[in-house]
């Protein structure tokens, strides 16, 4: 595994990664707490003037238009805050949601093909990961600083009117994160739970969807539906499960409010009876009941959204992490030429398997193409992927034009060569656009030109938009043999020094790959070359230096053609 | 005249009505869900609605009231009530979805079965995922909350009925409030499928440069691809931002709809002078029906989530199958002889393969089908199959029309080893008995010895057991490619088709695995597809595809 070091001094933890993200955000995650105290505020002055308005219904001799006028003013005031409030906390979860999945895609880019984890689970980090974070900026943060600024005041208020019912309101209020707290264990627990489920339905199902053909042809595609039925009953079975504690502690909320409802009606109907001292603020109190539970409420709904935020950034917390300074050196320039040195080299992906090089030893120099023969396994692949920087040895050395490709940054290394791998992948987007990618400020000419010298006008020529026409992600339209050639144009438009190919022509016919190794041959021709390859047309055809490998070392060594 | 917008109102409610047939099967889970939101929420008005009533009695009495009396089992009933709510909703929520989920994967296996093709896997995956979650939208955050105030701001009417004024003055805004979803969400209807497709954009500038990882990096173009996401990302933010914009101003109208009826309840007080009980009941009604009735407006925009969901799911469930099945299947024919009668085929209109295609493939016969990529020589294979009908022209089983056999009979009869044969994010057993569910271990041995697997496979720790991975990337190109051979070996039909099995493996492997053919296929006729024959394969005979024609090769 390419992990082996360890990332940074402070081991990194979702909530780290989290704490870390609302400093960044600064006063964009501000805004919407004092947007929420504004309303807050409005209320406690609202209920004071609808307190007064009750009294005189009850016939105590206050209230009148003037509250009612008043009342409403602040209802205006309070509704205009809370859309304001709204629009800034949905802002502040967009801005850590952008910051933190470029942060993520940037680090599995660095990663590379080291981190060995399939395509669509990286991809569910990026994707649905960094979307479960957004509950924790656009919500809860906004909802935890409220729930205890709000009661706070309210009870502050009320000390100075009724210290009885302010010293109820306390207990309760101290009684909510209690039992809250309780609850909450179980759901953190249940929680993770919970998203390995998640994860394992989604990228099942993202497999199953994209076997769909092989599924089909072998009858099995009723069966594998209710196998993804029985999964997502898991899945329900488990998610139930989190949700049946965290629904408990809002019913725990729930009671504690309507028992303090009830007390409070109970103990100033009692009073209002027997000519209460003060009505308006026995009122006030009863008044202030729902204004003062609505923040904990909030809160409590908030609760599982950190949850389910807090789980998804513990699994994104190693992509999150301040990034390594980025060890090596940079490339002054590219150099015209290459020569490449390969010495004792070691290369062992875990403990537990076979080195994948065992002491390989070879040279290429200079212009020369050098064929890496060999069955499948015997590190042909290997050898490429240290030359491309997606690997590092782990013994012996690999030297371009003397010097130690360790010393260099993977990204820099790879400014030297053209690659073209095993099964090419073919992006979504046009012919043109693929080929282009090799070189973005390439113009129409010379894509096209690269395009002809890979004999991709052979049959792009024959598309309803030619080099325009579109290919959906994997490919689609194009033959394994046709996004070869594609590959192959990106190389030719890259003009890099050094040409590093993976079995460019295992899925050609022959007639195709007579006109691609024609190309290769051009290709070659005053670059450095290191070709894998078993096609017994390729080995004819392409000048150059066979090696054959075996086991991770050189066999034996003959000359091409022979 | 009918603007835009209401056309897609329209729309909308016939696509969340489907959804609604989806779910019908958990009828039963779906209203316990609603009759209990509505206790619920009655529970909560009758508390805060008692307590006001408790004061003012308290007031006129002189203390001790009734009210108060029974405030006592709501105060129980009211959390109990409340959990129960959430637990039942979610309970019926998830199970209607996983239904969706199911549905949607048998639709796709029925009328897509060669692939998603240009819809691309990613995208199909964020909609599978993204858009049946947004369903649960449907039934959480927009039936319920709806029902339950529904059901409130009749309570209310009814309960302030002797004052037909008062009545008015705090029912009539309520409702309003609890109609304000309805003219939403037509709005916020547009505004949810954009940042839904917004979010198909941002799931593929992710996932693509994932998938072309290699090409990605050894072409420097990790900042491009960075850039990409980055850019897909702040389009769909700038569509949430008008989505949240939009629910921020329909919860502050819902917020001041509940208010105006709080305060129009005080103003018919102080018109008609005090001592009117029945005012401090609506006052405190209002009050707790503005908590109910608060995610009111925000169902708009979950409705409008939940339909753009439901038109994405639909739109892509909805396409045609290539191939009809029989509506009156023909009984299987004994024989196996395959024939190709004056076929006509093309993929798209514009690029025909095939206009007269003639073709035999005898029961028994090796036959090797050679040709260029491109000759159309995977497209036999899909007719042959079922993955595709031919546009003119008959192909026959037996002497019956493929035409009229079900596509699963025809296929389990004939296994084939495609180009694109997927490995399985699962165990190597598990992917060949995607072949032949029942096959002892024994069998998943014969198959792993015919392609040369078998002695790497037993020195894997987990054996039969060890996890393939996404698409066999545990395994090298060459070694998944076999593990799909072996899958493809395994069941004893009588037809085989391969197309161009030994692509990825390497010469000697390549030609061990093509002198054993002749054993492991002993008795079974074979369809050989291939670009090149290397010599060994001995088949009965040779056609070469050119020009839309097959003709005998000199074998």
């Amino acid at each position: 595994m390419g992990k082996a070091k360890p990332e940074a001094s402070a081991p990194v933890t979702g909530k780290s990664v989290l704490a870390a993200e609302t400093r960044r955000l600064g006063r964009s995650a501000l805004l919407p707490i004092a947007l929420g105290y504004g309303v807050a505020l409005c209320g406690l002055a609202q209920a004071w003037l609808l307190a007064r308005l009750v009294a005189g219904l009850l016939g105590y001799p206050v209230g009148g238009w003037l509250d009612l006028a008043g009342a409403a003013a602040l209802m205006a005031a309070a509704a205009g805050l809370t859309a304001l409030q709204e629009i800034a906390q949905s802002a502040a979860g967009r801005a850590a949601r952008a910051h933190l999945r470029g942060v993520a895609f940037g680090r599995l880019l660095a990663l590379g093909p080291a981190d060995q984890r399939a395509a669509g689970e990286k991809a569910t980090l990026v994707v649905e990961r960094i979307e479960a974070l957004d509950g924790y900026f656009s919500k809860w943060m906004p909802a935890a600083a409220l729930a205890l600024a709000v009661p706070c005041t309210i009870i502050l208020v009320l000390l100075f009117v009724d210290w009885v019912s302010a010293s109820v309101l306390l207990v309760m209020g101290m009684l909510v994160p209690i039992g809250m707290a309780v609850a909450g264990i179980g759901a953190a627990m249940a929680s993770k739970r919970q998203f390995e489920a998640l994860g394992k339905l989604s990228g099942r199902f993202t497999d199953r969807v994209r076997g769909i053909p092989t599924l089909v042809l072998f009858n099995r595609a009723g069966a594998e539906a209710d196998g993804l039925a029985r999964a997502a009953e898991e899945l329900r079975a488990r998610t139930m499960k989190v949700l049946r504690i965290a629904f408990l502690s809002s019913g725990i909320l729930e009671l504690l409010s309507a028992f303090t409802l009830a007390y409070l009606a109970w103990r100033h109907g009692a009073l209002l009876g027997n000519n209460h001292p003060n009505p308006v603020a026995a009122l006030w109190c009863i008044l202030l009941v729902p204004a003062f539970f609505q923040p904990l409420r909030m809160f409590s709904g908030a609760y599982h959204e950190a949850q389910s935020a807090r789980g998804a950034a513990t699994e994104l917390a190693p992509l999150l992490a301040p990034a390594p300074a980025s060890t090596g050196l940079d490339l002054a320039e590219v150099p015209p030429r290459v020569a490449v040195v390969f010495s004792e080299v070691v290369l062992r992906y875990t403990a537990d398997r076979a080195p994948a090089l065992d002491g390989l030893t070879f040279s290429a120099a200079a212009g020369e193409t050098l064929l890496l023969a060999g069955a499948s396994g015997s590190g042909k692949s290997s050898a490429l992927a240290l030359l491309l920087g997606f690997r590092r040895a782990t013994g012996g050395r690999v030297a371009i034009n003397g010097q130690d490709v360790a010393l260099l940054k993977p990204e820099e290394l790879r400014r030297i060569s053209a690659y073209i791998g095993q099964k090419p992948h073919i992006f979504g987007g046009s012919i043109f656009d693929n080929i282009r990618l090799a070189q973005p400020e390439a113009d129409r000419e010379a894509v096209t030109a690269a395009a002809q010298a890979a004999q991709v006008m052979q049959f792009a020529a024959d598309l309803p938009q030619g080099l325009d026409t579109l290919v959906g992600e994997g490919g689609f339209g194009l033959s394994g043999g046709q996004a070869q050639r594609v590959a192959l144009a990106r190389a030719f438009l890259r003009d890099a020094p050094l040409v590093l190919m993976d079995e460019p022509t295992a899925s050609l016919d022959p007639g195709t790959e007579e006109l691609v190794l024609d190309a290769i041959r051009k290709l070659c021709l005053g670059r450095t070359a290191i070709i894998a390859t078993h096609s017994a047309a390729a080995l004819r055809g392409l000048p150059g230096r066979v090696l054959t490998l075996e086991a991770g070392r050189a066999a034996g060594r003959r000359m091409a053609g022979n | 005249m009918l603007p835009a917008g209401a056309w897609q109102g329209i729309e909308m409610i016939r696509d969340l009505y489907r959804v609604w047939g989806l779910w019908r099967a958990r009828g039963g889970w779906l209203l316990i869900g609603v009759a209990v939101a509505v206790a619920s929420a009655l529970s909560a008005v009758a508390l805060l609605a008692l307590a006001g009533q408790g004061v003012a009695q308290g007031v006129a009495l002189g203390g001790g009231a009734l009210a108060i009396l029974l405030l006592r089992p709501l105060m129980l009933a009211r959390p109990a009530l409340r959990w129960a709510e959430r637990m039942a909703s979610h309970e019926a929520t998830f199970r209607a979805l996983a239904d969706t989920r199911v549905w949607f994967f048998r639709q796709i296996a029925a009328r897509m079965p060669g692939g998603l093709g240009l819809t691309g896997t990613g995208d199909a995956r964020g909609r599978m995922v993204a858009d049946i979650e947004a369903l649960d939208g449907l039934y959480l955050r927009a039936v319920l909350p709806a029902l339950a105030a529904a059901s409130v701001v009749a309570v209310v009417a009814l309960l302030l009925g002797a004052e037909p004024g008062l009545a008015a003055l705090v029912a009539v805004p309520l409702g309003a409030a609890l109609l304000l979803p309805f003219w939403l969400a037509r709005d916020a209807s547009r505004a949810a499928n954009a940042v839904a497709a917004a979010r198909g954009q941002m799931n593929r500038a992710a996932l693509d440069p994932l998938l072309g990882l290699a090409e990605t990096l050894s072409n420097q173009a990790e900042h491009r691809a960075a850039a990409r996401l980055a850019e897909t990302t702040a389009a769909m933010h700038e569509q949430e931002r008008l989505l949240a914009r939009r629910g921020a101003i329909g919860g502050a109208s819902g917020f001041l709809l509940g208010q105006m009826a709080m305060l129009g309840a005080l103003g018919w007080a102080l018109a008609h002078g005090p001592g009117s009980g029945l005012a401090v009941l609506g006052l405190f009604m209002a009050l707790a029906a503005a908590e109910t009735l608060g995610l009111v407006p925000r169902a708009g925009t979950a409705l409008a989530a939940a339909g753009a969901a439901a038109r994405r799911l639909f739109a892509l469930a909805d396409t045609q199958p290539r191939v009809t099945e029989p509506t009156a299947p023909a009984a299987m024919p004994p024989g196996n002889t395959l024939r190709f009668e004056a076929v006509g085929f093309a993929w798209s209109a514009d690029r025909p393969v095939f206009t007269a295609l003639d073709l035999e493939w005898r029961e028994g016969e090796r036959l090797a089908l050679l040709g260029p990529s491109g000759a159309g020589k995977s497209s036999i294979a899909a007719m042959v199959l079922k993955l595709a009908a031919p546009q003119a022209g008959r192909i026959t089983l037996g002497g019956v029309d493929l035409a009229s056999l079900p596509a699963e009979s025809v296929r389990a009869r004939i296994a084939c080893l495609s180009q694109d044969a997927r490995i399985f994010d699962a165990s190597i057993a598990e992917n060949l008995r995607i072949a032949a569910p029942e096959a002892p271990d024994a069998a998943l041995w014969r198959v792993l010895a015919q392609v040369g697997l078998d002695e790497l496979v037993r020195a894997l720790p987990e054996a039969l057991n060890t996890p393939c991975g996404e698409g066999g990337a545990r395994f090298s190109g060459g070694q998944a490619r076999r593990i799909a051979l072996a899958r493809a070996l395994l069941p004893a039909t009588p037809l085989l088709v391969l197309d161009e099995p030994t692509t990825g493996l390497d010469a000697e492997t390549e030609q061990a695995f093509l002198e054993t053919l002749e054993v492991a296929t002993r008795g079974r006729s074979v369809l050989l597809i291939t670009h090149k024959l290397v010599g060994v394969e001995k088949p009965d005979r040779v056609l070469r595809l050119a020009m839309g024609r097959a003709l005998p090769a000199a074998g």
